[in-house]
């Protein structure tokens, strides 16, 4: 019999959600940028710079987490959760029913927070409701770059960015753990993740947000097919390897054995090669417009290919 | 997407606040826009109210402009040799300038520019294109703009064209205006290298020429009334339909244009015709022609007046007055004029508009230059437009209209070629322009006489080596 300090537990338990957040997650992401047109500026489409100032904040905000006190970095949090879920919901039901949807949402989240950590059973009902939120957050905020011209270029090169520094700030200077575990028992935790028995796992926002990005994109540019792969892609390599590692090593079991893992590291390569492949084989990717005048073609390969497939 | 929003910002500060623009970042807004369309096929809503001022009310487009006119006359009064001294000779104040007070201001007059040219030239700005103009009446005028000023007219005409869908980069603009207006020429291609589209500039050539390089080629075309009259007639006479052409828009800019021209452009060569009032002085305030004939005039960049031809004051609705144009810092700096009198006559409408510009303050269109009005009595002053709408109405279509009108006894009496009034009795010429409001006995001329009788700018021929084309034809 195993004892519960077995790596076997919390393995399984990390695996189980971070497969269940990632899959959740892209296929609402899809579902949305399918059915729900978000309002854009009158000028402006997402480029190269916006991804400079969105790593920008990246690595700007855990400084932020890491020196502001809780209480106003909770305020900060639920005005972002707020905002992400208002601009989220308001044009599929309308800005009444959209603000009263978020009030409770928000005010059930901070009062679970507060309230009911004490057993298991309540820290499992404050996670399915934090997940929500969270899910919602990254749904909302994927189909808004997407939606605003985010492009699958844009998003690799943001994965693999992303990759580097988060193998850097997992291993070479902790900041991820350290917030990780700072979050974990309070509203607003900007991560999807769930208890059994003294177990919390956890896959955060961000990540959930760049294979939700990384999937749409991939619809958008290239078609459903295209997307089937960058889900495979983002379940194995952004959910799946992360999840598995700490069997191998337990460099990614801290002191409170909850299990830190640089998902992006794994995901970003991978992300980056799928798409440099999928420019190779069906070339120049989708225009928004391109995607809502033909919303289920597959983009055919290129000509040239193209007369060599059978 | 985030730069782009900056840039907005920055563009709006400008107009709010009349500093300069930033002429990279207003460039830059135009590539934003057309990746904006490249992406999404279209800009998102609300994309207009970024560069027209959208005035909630008569209060504050008074405002805008008394604020605009004060920033403008303050500037003019530090910098402008010129203005300095008229406005010392007049007692004008610049700082407490406003509508009201301006209205005590003589205007500036085309002699005024003309006799003094470098006193208009601004303290510190940096001439760097000369434009002459190319009317048809009396000697070229030269207006010096600085590379400031086109760049910042060339964004806001690349993004209004963007905004509107008048240009876009699969566009080739063919533009049939004078080589020698160089500013219109300049702009055009600026405006088309903004949004990525062709240029291609012909001038005033031959037109068969015009017409070989416009089938099946340009989709947007610049062009002079009386050139467009030119086109039409060649294209008809070579069986040429909308079918053959590409073009998506037509802009015809100054002089006249018929509704008779008009209408067989539009079934000839396949586009509608847009009628814009524009002028060198002035660049780059404009006027445009809505569906009911009106002139909208353009209250963001300039002050527009309509003074009364006889009263010298505010045109009474009804009443023929000269349009009297003020360009805004920090549209126009180098070479500025305030209260320019472009002598261009209009009507000041009897009323409220209810077109779809209804918004936008409007007038008739230009009727015609103030030193061309014919006063038959003096209750009858007759325009230019009436005259050249009468004479193109002719069944012979005698294109671009040729004619010399003056008072004779107390009636009207028109000089016309004979080929213009082939087909109609000497009876059912006075019908025909009885018909059109117009007492007017005709004096029939031989054709070799009609280029002189009447100078358009279709006159202003550039040749080449290639085609030998009588011209006037
Ligand atoms: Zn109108």
């Amino acid at each position: 019999m195993s004892t519960p300090t077995s790596a076997t537990l919390p393995t399984l338990l990390a695996l189980c959600v971070a497969i269940t957040g990632t899959l959740i997650t892209i296929a609402l992401c899809v579902l949305y940028l399918r059915r729900v047109r978000m309002d854009r500026p009158a000028i402006g489409t997402f480029n190269g710079s916006d991804i400079v100032v969105l790593f920008g904040f990246i690595v700007a905000l855990p400084l932020f987490y890491l020196i502001l006190p809780l209480t106003p970095l909770l305020v900060a949090l639920g005005l972002t959760f707020t905002s992400a879920l208002v601009i989220g919901l308001r044009p599929m039901i309308g800005p009444t029913a959209t603000w009263i949807v978020v009030g409770i949402v928000i005010a059930a989240n901070i009062w679970m927070g507060r309230t009911m950590l004490g057993t298991v059973v309540g820290w499992q009902l404050f996670w399915i409701e934090n997940d929500i939120l969270v899910v919602c957050a990254a749904v909302t905020t994927a189909n808004l770059y997407v939606q605003g011209g985010m492009r699958l270029r844009h998003v690799a090169w943001f994965g693999l960015i992303l990759a580097v520094y988060d193998a850097i700030f997992t291993f070479v200077w902790p900041v991820t753990n350290t917030l990780a575990q700072r979050f974990i028992g309070w509203p607003f935790d900007p991560s999807v993740g769930f208890r059994i028995g003294i177990y919390n796992a956890t896959i955060g926002l961000g990540d959930l947000l760049v294979y939700g990005l990384f999937v749409i994109a991939a619809l958008k540019a290239y078609g459903p097919r295209a997307a089937r792969g960058a889900t495979i892609i983002a379940v194995l390599c952004g959910a799946v390897v992360p999840a598995l590692l700490p069997v191998l090593t337990d460099v990614f079991i801290d002191a409170r054995t909850d299990v830190i893992v640089p998902a992006q590291a794994a995901f970003g390569p991978a992300a980056f090669l799928y798409y440099r492949w999928l420019r190779r084989t069906y070339g120049a990717e989708r225009t928004m417009a391109g995607f809502l005048g033909e919303l289920d073609v597959d983009r055919p390969s290129t000509p040239a290919l193209a007369a060599s497939v059978p | 997407m985030l730069e782009t929003g900056v840039r907005q910002l920055r563009m709006a500060l400008s107009m709010v606040w009349g500093r300069p623009f930033h002429t990279d970042s207003l460039t830059r807004l135009v590539a934003d826009a057309v990746a904006t369309i490249d992406e999404f096929g279209e800009l998102g809503l609300e994309a207009r109210e970024v560069i027209e001022t959208p005035f909630a009310d008569d209060a504050d487009r008074v405002d805008h402009a008394d604020r605009s006119l004060r920033r403008t006359a303050r500037r003019l009064a530090e910098l402008s040799p010129f203005y300095a001294e008229w406005f010392a000779a007049h007692g004008f104040q610049a700082r407490t300038a406003d509508a009201t007070t301006l209205l005590g201001l003589p205007v500036t007059t085309k002699d005024h520019l003309m006799s003094r040219p470098r006193d208009f030239v601004c303290r510190g700005s940096q001439p760097h294109l000369a434009t002459r103009t190319t009317g048809t009446t009396g000697r070229a005028l030269e207006v010096w703009l600085s590379r400031y000023e086109l760049e910042v007219a060339a964004a806001l005409g690349a993004l209004s064209a963007v905004l509107h869908d008048e240009l876009h980069g699969g566009d080739l603009m063919q533009v049939h205006v004078s080589s020698r207006a160089t500013a219109a020429v300049q702009l055009s291609a600026m405006t088309c290298r903004l949004v990525g589209a062709r240029c291609r500039v012909l001038g005033i050539i031959a037109v068969d020429d015009a017409l070989d390089a416009l089938a099946g080629s340009a989709t947007t075309m610049s062009v002079n009334a009386s050139y467009l009259a030119e086109l039409v007639v060649a294209a008809q006479r070579r069986g040429l339909g909308p079918a053959d052409f590409r073009l998506r828009r037509i802009d015809c800019v100054s002089e006249i244009l018929s509704p008779a021209v008009r209408a067989a452009a539009e079934q000839v060569l396949g586009a509608p015709v847009s009628d814009n009032f524009g002028m060198t002085e002035v660049i780059p305030v404009t006027g445009t022609s809505c569906s009911a004939g009106h002139l909208h005039h353009d209250l963001t960049m300039g002050h527009v007046e309509v003074l009364g031809l006889r009263s010298g004051v505010a045109a009474m609705p009804g009443e023929l007055g000269t349009l009297v144009v003020t360009p805004y810092f920090p549209y126009r700096e180098c070479m500025p004029v305030l209260r320019y009198d472009t002598r261009d006559v209009v009507r000041q409408l009897p009323g409220p508009v209810d077109c779809e510009q209804a918004g936008i303050p409007a007038t008739s269109a230009v009727l015609g230059k103030a030193t061309q009005l014919i006063e038959v009595t003096p209750e009858r002053v007759i325009t230019p437009r009436e005259l050249v709408e009468a004479v193109e109405d002719l069944p012979s279509r005698p294109w671009p209209a040729r004619f010399h009108a003056e008072p004779e006894d107390g009636r009207l009496r028109i000089d016309l070629p004979a080929g213009a009034v082939a087909g109609l009795s000497n009876a059912g010429l006075t019908d025909h322009f009885a018909e059109r409001g117009l007492d007017a006995q005709v004096r029939v001329l031989e054709d070799h006489r009609a280029p002189g009788l009447r100078r358009v700018r279709s006159d202003l021929r550039e040749l080449s080596f290639a085609a030998a084309e009588p011209v006037g034809a």
